[in-house]
């Protein structure tokens, strides 16, 4: 009995010192994937510092917020989508970072101005662009073959149904634009009540075509099995199905819409320091540049774009990789760069309002 | 032992002298206590897995006591305005020197509470917070009408009525989609974003589906595992448990390919001509799909129970009942079906309560028209970060079955449940 007591005791003891005691290794929370690979590849392989253990979650602040708030922080580095960078930021869950620490492009520029697009706060690191894009299989259509998101919604010229997410993200976007609202003035509209209201009412016209998907391996295998004849899709898993698998997808590049991809620290990581380290090699142009070699998402930083193109063939299989790149310069004109504050503000109740109309 | 004798009269006493009663309350306390050694840390891992957490979940439904700690002047200002004329310079005075001493990240936090009530708030407090430095004094009004103009929307001021107290119901209203007006009245969402109730009815729906088609699938099969030899029953009872073994995402996947547009059960029908290429049966990312689903995963949960009361039932009664002239199917009836009850109920509260609360099976399956209130828990819970929401659905869920359980007690009897 009481050798039972002590047992438990003194393991327990142990345990909780185990869990406490300082790590020298980063844990570095990622999606999986393809996406974790390229990062393993271009981040870790080429990191010297301390060992790096890859985990992978399914995004949302929740898991971090609870670590925070309970202080038993065991993440240190987290790969977080543009709202979650933002909100991170705000309730304080992530640290700051002294911007002073980044490397600078190679002409001097710092790190902040090398971005495409504004850096949102002095929490993240600069990670990729990736875009929700639409696609469909070659020979699919007969003749006059999709080029716009408006034929995406043209479900009697370019008949069969449609896989789209099961969220209104880039979809209200896609919606409006393909509704003739002019490119730069998508989210004026869509501040007003009527806005919303129009891009639904687009949304209403492939309704009764939509498969809605949540993960997101399913476009591709929406498409590629014939359930729908066009799908959106994350860029990256489309660009992996072309140049991995050989699949004849062909990209419908125009309405893009461009979502930010940011590296932050956990606010109390027990290894900041190593952590921070880490982002900063990271988010170096070299590094940066090195991740698009084993996937389509595009750097952040333009001087890695310039890097990538100066050194075409630049994917690992030998080709050029500048034609998958969701920001590259062809095709910005006619891309939506989603607009987070916008999300964050109205995100909850377009949710609601997008699921009922799901499911009616 | 030998026990000193008795004094005539005396209390009884031990060989050391002291009273045997003493001595026998002293030996059961530490026995007592021994046994509370034991169960020790299962109580331990009771308090901190089950205790708290629900603890927690009910303070965090009720809780808004962010507003009334960052806001307080404004919030007394409210109590005085009309809710209905233009706000006068004394409240943006109020929202000024409360915003001026709040502490930044209370604020962020606020900012993304207030969000909640009216859509847009989150923006307004993060630039107000960001230009209060360059308000210098009064008049605050056009100062703070200049910082942004939503400062002069007099909704933005009517939805500060619902988080007026530091203790609220506004979590629960919303989760049925009701709401507090700014005069603290009761009232229902937009029409657009009303989906929780249908979602709770769904859930029950989904629930209710699935438990009666597993009572049927599972009845037959029960009573042949508890009726066929040892040797085929064992056999069979493997099969029962193989996929029981099988990971859930195995599972789910495989039908997925069974039940998708094009899958196996779509191009049989088509090829032998019932279905017309063209209208193929939605079955999988939808309805039809969730309950098809889960109505597999749970089988074995309803199968177990019943077959383990019925393999208590000896094969005698039945014979009895027909030599006493019942027809098999009456004896049947009569005899056999009410000794199962115990194994009926047992694995139908067990299935409906799993089946009430599941999450990952709609999630991928659900699509369309699948999901279930569990979804949109998980939902509040890593990406709203709604987590008051969360809780409130949370807490209405275990109250839910709570009340089941009560309604099974009194109607059937808890007692009178096997699990095996």
């Amino acid at each position: 009995m009481r050798n039972y007591l002590i047992t438990t005791l003194v393991s327990t003891v142990v345990a909780v010192g185990m869990i406490g005691a300082a790590r020298a290794e980063i844990n570095v929370v990622t999606w999986g994937g393809a996406y974790a690979v390229s990062q393993q590849k271009a981040y870790g392989d080429t990191w010297k510092g301390e060992k790096i253990n890859w985990i992978n979650y399914n995004g949302g602040l929740g898991e971090i917020r609870t670590q925070v708030e309970s202080g038993a922080v065991t993440w240190d580095v987290v790969d977080v989508l543009p709202a979650q960078a933002r909100t991170g930021c705000d309730e304080g869950l992530f640290e700051p970072l002294d911007r002073s620490m980044f490397v600078p492009a190679p002409d001097g520029t710092p790190m902040d101005e090398d971005t495409m697009n504004k850096v949102p706060n002095n929490c993240v690191a600069p990670n990729i662009f990736w875009s929700y894009l639409a696609f469909y299989e070659e020979g699919t259509f007969k003749g006059e073959q999709p080029s716009t998101i408006a034929d995406f919604f043209d479900v009697e010229k370019f008949p069969g149904k449609r896989g789209i997410h099961a969220w209104p993200n880039a979809l209200i976007e896609m919606a409006l634009l393909a509704d003739g609202v002019p490119i730069d003035r998508i989210y004026e509209v869509m501040r007003t009540g009527t806005g919303i209201d129009r891009a639904f009412a687009k949304l209403d016209q492939i309704k009764d075509h939509a498969v809605f998907w949540s993960a997101g391996s399913k476009p591709i295998e929406l498409v590629k099995s014939g359930e729908t004849s066009m799908a959106l899709a994350y860029n990256g898993r489309v660009g992996a199905a072309i140049l991995n698998e050989g699949e004849k997808l062909v990209p419908i590049w125009d309405g893009q819409v461009l979502e930010e991809e940011w590296w932050v620290v956990v606010k109390g990581s027990p290894n900041a320091e190593a952590a921070k380290k880490f982002l900063v090699h990271a988010s170096a142009p070299q590094q940066q540049a090195t991740q698009a070699k084993w996937i389509n998402y595009g750097p952040m930083r333009k001087s890695a774009l310039t890097l990538i193109e100066a050194n075409e063939p630049w994917h690992n299989s030998g080709v050029n990789i500048m034609p998958y790149m969701p920001n590259r310069e062809e095709v910005l004109a006619r891309s939506i760069f989603a607009d987070p504050a916008w999300w964050a503000d109205y995100g909850g109740e377009i949710s609601e309002r997008y699921t009922s109309w799901m499911s009616q | 032992m030998p026990t000193s004798p008795a004094k005539p009269g005396g209390p009884l006493l031990t060989a050391d002298g002291t009273p045997l009663k003493t001595s026998l309350e002293r030996s059961l306390k530490l026995s007592k206590l021994r046994a509370l050694g034991l169960i020790f840390p299962p109580l331990l891992f009771l308090l901190i897995l089950f205790v708290i957490p629900i603890g927690s979940l009910l303070t965090r439904s009720i809780d808004d006591s962010l507003s009334n700690k960052v806001l307080p002047k404004t919030l007394a200002a409210f109590e005085r305005w009309d809710k209905t004329s233009e706000p006068d310079e004394s409240m943006f005075e109020a929202v000024y020197l409360d915003m001026k001493a709040a502490d930044k990240l209370d604020l962020s936090k606020l900012g993304t509470r207030m969000n909640y009530e009216k859509s847009g708030w989150r923006s307004l407090i993060k630039i107000t917070t960001r230009g209060l430095k360059r308000i210098d004094g009064p008049p605050y009004k056009p100062a703070m009408l200049h910082l942004n103009k939503r400062w002069g929307d007099i909704e933005f001021w009517q939805s500060l009525g619902a988080m007026k107290d530091p203790v609220t119901l506004g979590y629960y209203l919303k989760a049925v989609d009701l709401k507090y007006d700014g005069n603290k009245d009761i009232m229902k969402v937009n029409k657009h974003n009303r989906i929780y109730r249908m979602l709770w009815w769904r859930t029950f729906l989904v629930s209710m589906i699935v438990t009666i088609g597993c009572l049927i699938l599972a009845y037959p099969v029960a009573h042949l595992l508890a009726t066929l030899p040892l040797r085929l029953s064992n056999l069979l009872m493997i099969c029962v448990l193989m996929p029981f073994w099988t990971s859930l995402l195995v599972r789910i996947v495989s039908w997925m390919v069974m039940l998708q547009q094009n899958g196996v059960v779509n191009d049989s029908l088509v090829s032998l001509g019932v279905l017309d290429d063209g209208n193929r049966l939605p079955m999988m990312y939808n309805f039809t799909g969730t309950v098809i689903v889960m109505t597999q995963i749970l089988l074995p949960f309803m199968i177990l129970p019943i077959y383990s009361v019925m393999k208590t039932i000896p094969p005698s009664y039945m014979k009895a009942a027909q030599n006493l002239g019942a027809t098999p199917a009456r004896a049947f009836i009569r005899v056999y079906m009410p000794q199962t009850i115990p194994g009926i109920g047992a694995g139908c509260l067990l299935v409906f309560i799993v089946a009430i609360g599941y999450y990952i099976t709609p999630e991928l399956v659900g699509g369309k028209d699948g999901r279930l209130i569990g979804n949109l828990i998980a939902h509040h819970m890593q990406n709203s970060l709604n987590w008051g929401l969360a809780s409130a659905m949370g807490t209405i869920l275990l109250v839910a079955i709570l009340t089941l359980y009560w309604v099974y007690d009194k109607l059937v009897g808890v007692d009178n449940m096997k699990m095996g």
